[in-house]
């Protein structure tokens, strides 16, 4: 047989497998140690030294093809056994998956962390303190004196160990003016109390408080604070409105309205001022070099409008229905 | 405060929209609590801030409403007035400075020659206040009108002459409304020769109060000091209109003028003899404050540009008068309705109010340079998070519980109590976080619910040596019938274990030993006390079953509770390169004693191994079939 002949068998056989074994006997049928290419290859001997060359390089050509093909088929057919298995793995895919409880921060937290995301961002260091106070930080410090009639806006649950439970975390102001000085840019989250329980208020609540003290710190700085607080928070079409009040610690104190999208009802949803100096001396600064604005805010309040909830309590009555949501 | 939308127009003498009107006096610091309709007329209840005690009546509304729409108010309508007969009693200001000023008139001889008017009447409905015999309606309503608060004796009860001074030892008063009151020393009173005929500035007593029968009348007006009358009532458990007015500052000029207002009101009404308004006023009479300001100190608390003239003019409209003008500052004298004004920041604000909060500039801020630190706040966080990625929910509870609760449970020990609970059910502050999340699971079962899982961070408070402590505690329950078809978890001690093994993971914590537990609160044979290094943080286990009932429950529950303050913040640190040699695993079974722990069995593999040992694995645990009695086979 010559070259050309057997290339033309090879060719031909190649065409015809359709399994595992016919291609083995295939391998050995030309490349074996009786193999018909091998076999063809010991004529080379026979040759004239001339044509020896061509006729070596005409065998290794088709030892090359045979071993091409016998590679091609090979994956055709692992790809083709592979294909006919896959059928008896045949799953039902809208089965539910395998349970893995995931649980869910609460609402409250959500809230807060976004709050306090913001203000960290700002630069903003974030403080906590007792619940448990004294009188002095939770009143006296902030320029609220025994007897002064704000104490009336604070119904204060008293402990019989003599402290009180803070009724907003105003003490943690003072407590880190005490504790880092000035410059200061803290944020302030925590469990308040007060004595007070119907639709729109729980006996516990959360605030969360801000505080800057620096030098030559202005009302119209404060202002800028709200209003990029207020556009990251309810967005950029919020309408606000700063109106005068009255907070012992604070001097010039606003309250902070924002108009809402639904009712077009003004809603309250924050205190702020200016730091007063009675408040800076008394913790240790100098009213005369420092001045500081700080703000603060119902954080239920701030869930609610978030999350449209219509009762406080729900915040509290730790259904699964509804903290899973 | 209520007040009738009719008085407030009156006094302004303008009639705008009481939608504009109320919006207003919002936007300078009034606040609208609510609007309701009233005989034709509505009412408007204020929320008024403790500070501005010149706003606790019409004309005080009214004085402010055109300070900010630049209008002309006048305050006062002076009346002149002369009585007929001489007042017949010595009037004594022994607390000389608590009672600078006080005025008094007797009425006798009262006949009704109109009909009462009816625009009193519906004043006085209006702001709630009941009609009580009208003289005192006629006073009551000139308070309303003015801010000034008076008291209607029935004279015949007064023995002697009147006295202003402090209470003495256990002397009592019996006030309107039957209450019987201990006055302590710092209570100031008017007394006749024998006793307290009123609790200064807050109440009269009963038994010299008018009634139909009384004849002859002593009304008083005074000025009471507000730091003098502020917290008394409330020491006491109640507040009257007058305290209210007294504590926030009544305008020290006014109680004379609206003594006669009032008596020109009742001259309208009856033919009546009134003696001459006696008035004894001393010297520490309150002179009017004066606050010197520049025009700087305004703009740099505001951010403005304010030009002098603008801030004398605004203060001018509030009847803040500059009185002094020197290179360095302006000095204003403060009227003698606000008390509320004593530092520059007080005008400042008062500027400010005008101005229009919102029109004040927005100031970029400078960024200010503090040292940064990493806040408990953030590793809080991370670990609640760590919780709800191992299916927790986040619950949050009340700080405080009933007693009982804690009592059953053998808890109460070292407990707060709050002395003024809102009731019984939260009268004390918890000891563990183990009712609250107990309780969250009872009204979770009773509402279906047959699977739970939730966690808390919340403090726990207690007498000893720590107050508040920070904790984190979590709760599985189990009773699921159907389970998700091939979900075949096991809630048992191991699975919590497993739980807590990872979080002390996640965190970098080493050296935690888990011991039988020594909490009563646990199963005592199926729980453990988790230490770090030799320290106790927390438990962990199934809920002794002799609590379940008392928690209102039928299954037991898995529970942990542990101190976050005793978890100790582990960084990160330095990243150590492995090995490059591939791992090695070798199997060995142990049939040992049932009484040897794992524990005793992983110390020996780490002591004999030494450096080369990456970690142990316990792959099986048998104690059934061809193992004797007392023994098990562990497979490492």
């Amino acid at each position: 047989m010559d070259l050309d002949a057997l290339k033309a068998n090879l060719v031909k056989d190649f065409q015809e497998i359709v399994s595992q074994e016919e291609l083995n006997q295939l391998k050995v049928k030309y490349l074996g140690k009786k193999g018909q290419i091998t076999e063809l290859s010991k004529n080379i001997k026979n040759l004239p030294s001339k044509e020896r060359p061509i006729f070596g390089k005409g065998i290794g050509e088709l030892r090359s093809l045979c071993e091409d093909l016998l590679d091609s088929f090979q994956e055709k057919i692992e790809l083709k056994i592979i294909n006919e298995s896959l059928e008896k793995d045949r799953i039902d895919v809208t089965l539910p998956g395998t349970f893995k409880s995931q649980g869910k921060l609460h609402p409250l937290t959500i809230t807060t962390k976004r709050i306090t995301d913001f203000f960290s961002s700002k630069g903003y260091l974030i403080e906590d303190g007792p619940e448990i106070e004294s009188d002095y930080y939770n009143f006296d410090a902030l320029n609220i004196p025994k007897d002064h009639p704000a104490r009336d806006m604070h119904d204060t649950f008293y402990l019989d160990n003599g402290n009180l439970l803070r009724t907003h975390t105003s003490p943690v102001q003072i407590r880190s003016i005490e504790k880092r000085g000035a410059p200061l840019k803290i944020i302030c989250p925590g469990k308040v109390y007060r004595s007070d329980a119907d639709k729109t208020h729980t006996p516990m609540f959360h605030q969360i408080e801000g505080l800057v003290i620096d030098e030559n710190v202005n009302f119209g700085h404060l202002k800028n604070e709200i209003m990029t607080f207020i556009d990251f928070f309810f967005g950029p079409d919020t309408k606000v409105r700063f109106r005068p009040s009255y907070f012992p610690f604070t001097e010039p104190s606003a309250e902070v309205d924002i108009m809402d999208k639904k009712s077009k009802n003004w809603l309250e949803i924050m205190g702020c001022g200016l730091v007063h100096p009675n408040v800076i001396d008394m913790a240790g600064l100098e009213s005369k070099k420092f001045s500081g604005f700080a703000f603060g805010m119902g954080i239920e309040r701030m869930a609610k409008l978030s999350y449209e909830i219509e009762d406080m309590r729900s915040l509290f009555s730790n259904d699964i229905k509804f903290l899973s949501q | 405060m209520k007040v009738l939308y009719s008085n407030i127009t009156k006094a302004i003498k303008a009639k705008p929209k009481i939608e504009n009107l109320c919006e207003d006096l919002t936007l300078i610091g009034i606040e609208v609590d609510e609007i309701k309709s009233f005989q034709g007329d509505k009412i408007i209840d204020f929320d008024l801030t403790p500070n501005r005690g010149d706003c606790f009546s019409v004309k005080g509304l009214a004085r402010d409403y055109c300070a900010f729409k630049d209008k002309k108010f006048s305050s006062v309508t002076k009346k002149s007035f002369k009585g007929q007969t001489k007042f017949n009693k010595k009037i004594k200001l022994f607390a000389k400075d608590a009672c600078p000023a006080y005025s008094a008139v007797s009425i006798s001889n009262l006949k009704l020659i109109k009909k009462f008017p009816n625009y009193i009447k519906k004043t006085l409905k209006a702001a709630g206040i009941q009609s009580i015999h009208p003289l005192v309606d006629i006073v009551n309503f000139v308070m309303l009108e003015s801010g000034q608060p008076m008291h209607v004796f029935d004279q015949d009860k007064i023995e002697g002459d009147i006295e202003v001074r402090f209470a003495k030892t256990k002397e009592q008063i019996k006030i309107l409304g039957e209450k019987n009151l201990k006055l302590s020393k710092d209570c100031l009173v008017i007394a006749d020769e024998k006793e307290p005929i009123a609790f200064a500035g807050i109440s009269g007593s009963l038994n010299h109060s008018v009634s139909k029968k009384t004849q002859n009348f002593l009304i008083e007006s005074a000025f009471f000091r507000p730091s003098i009358v502020k917290g008394k009532a409330r020491r006491y458990g109640f507040q009257t209109d007058a305290s209210q007015r007294f504590e926030r500052g009544v305008d020290f000029n006014l109680h004379e003028d609206a003594l006669k207002e009032a008596l020109a009101i009742i001259q309208e009404i009856y033919q009546v003899d009134i003696s001459n308004v006696e008035t004894i006023k001393n010297k520490h009479f309150p002179k009017k404050k004066v606050i010197n300001i520049s025009t700087d100190d305004v703009n740099l608390k505001l951010g403005t540009e304010l030009k002098e003239n603008t801030i004398k003019s605004i203060l001018n409209r509030l009847e803040i008068k500059l009185i002094k003008k020197n290179k360095n500052f302006l000095t204003f004298e403060v009227p003698s309705h606000r008390f509320d004004l004593s530092i520059k920041e007080d005008l400042i604000e008062e500027v400010a109010r005008i101005v229009g909060y919102d029109n004040l500039p927005q100031i970029k801020n400078d960024p200010i340079t503090q040292h940064y630190e990493k806040s408990d706040y953030d590793f809080i966080n991370e670990v609640k998070t760590f919780m709800i990625n191992k299916g927790f929910n986040e619950v949050i509870n009340y700080s405080f519980l009933d007693r009982q609760i804690l009592k059953n449970l053998d808890i109460e020990n070292e407990s707060i109590s709050i002395k003024n609970p809102l009731n019984n059910s939260l009268n004390t502050l918890r000891t563990s976080l183990l009712p609250s999340l107990a309780t969250n699971l009872e009204f979770n079962i009773n509402r279906g619910q047959n699977f739970l899982s939730i966690f808390e961070m919340g403090k726990s408070f207690s007498n000893d040596t720590h107050t508040e402590e920070l904790n984190l505690a979590g709760l599985i329950y189990d009773d699921e019938k159907f389970k998700n078809w091939n979900t075949n978890q096991n809630y048992d001690f191991y699975y919590l274990k497993g739980i807590l093994e990872n979080l002390f993971a996640e965190f970098r914590i080493e050296k935690i030993f888990w011991k039988k537990s020594q909490n009563d609160l646990l199963h005592p044979y199926a729980s453990a006390d988790i230490y770090i290094k030799n320290k106790l943080v927390g438990s962990l286990g199934s809920i002794n079953p002799r609590f379940i009932k008392s928690l209102g429950l039928n299954k037991a529950f898995l529970y942990f509770e542990i101190k976050v303050e005793s978890l100790p913040r582990n960084d990160l640190g330095k990243l150590i390169a492995p090995s490059i040699y591939p791992i090695s695993q070798r199997d060995f079974s142990f049939e040992i004693d049932n009484k040897v722990s794992y524990e005793q069995i992983e110390n020996c593999i780490h002591i004999s191994s030494k450096n080369f040992l990456v970690g142990t694995k316990i792959f099986d645990v048998y104690d059934g079939k061809n193992i004797p009695d007392g023994k098990k086979k562990y497979c490492i």
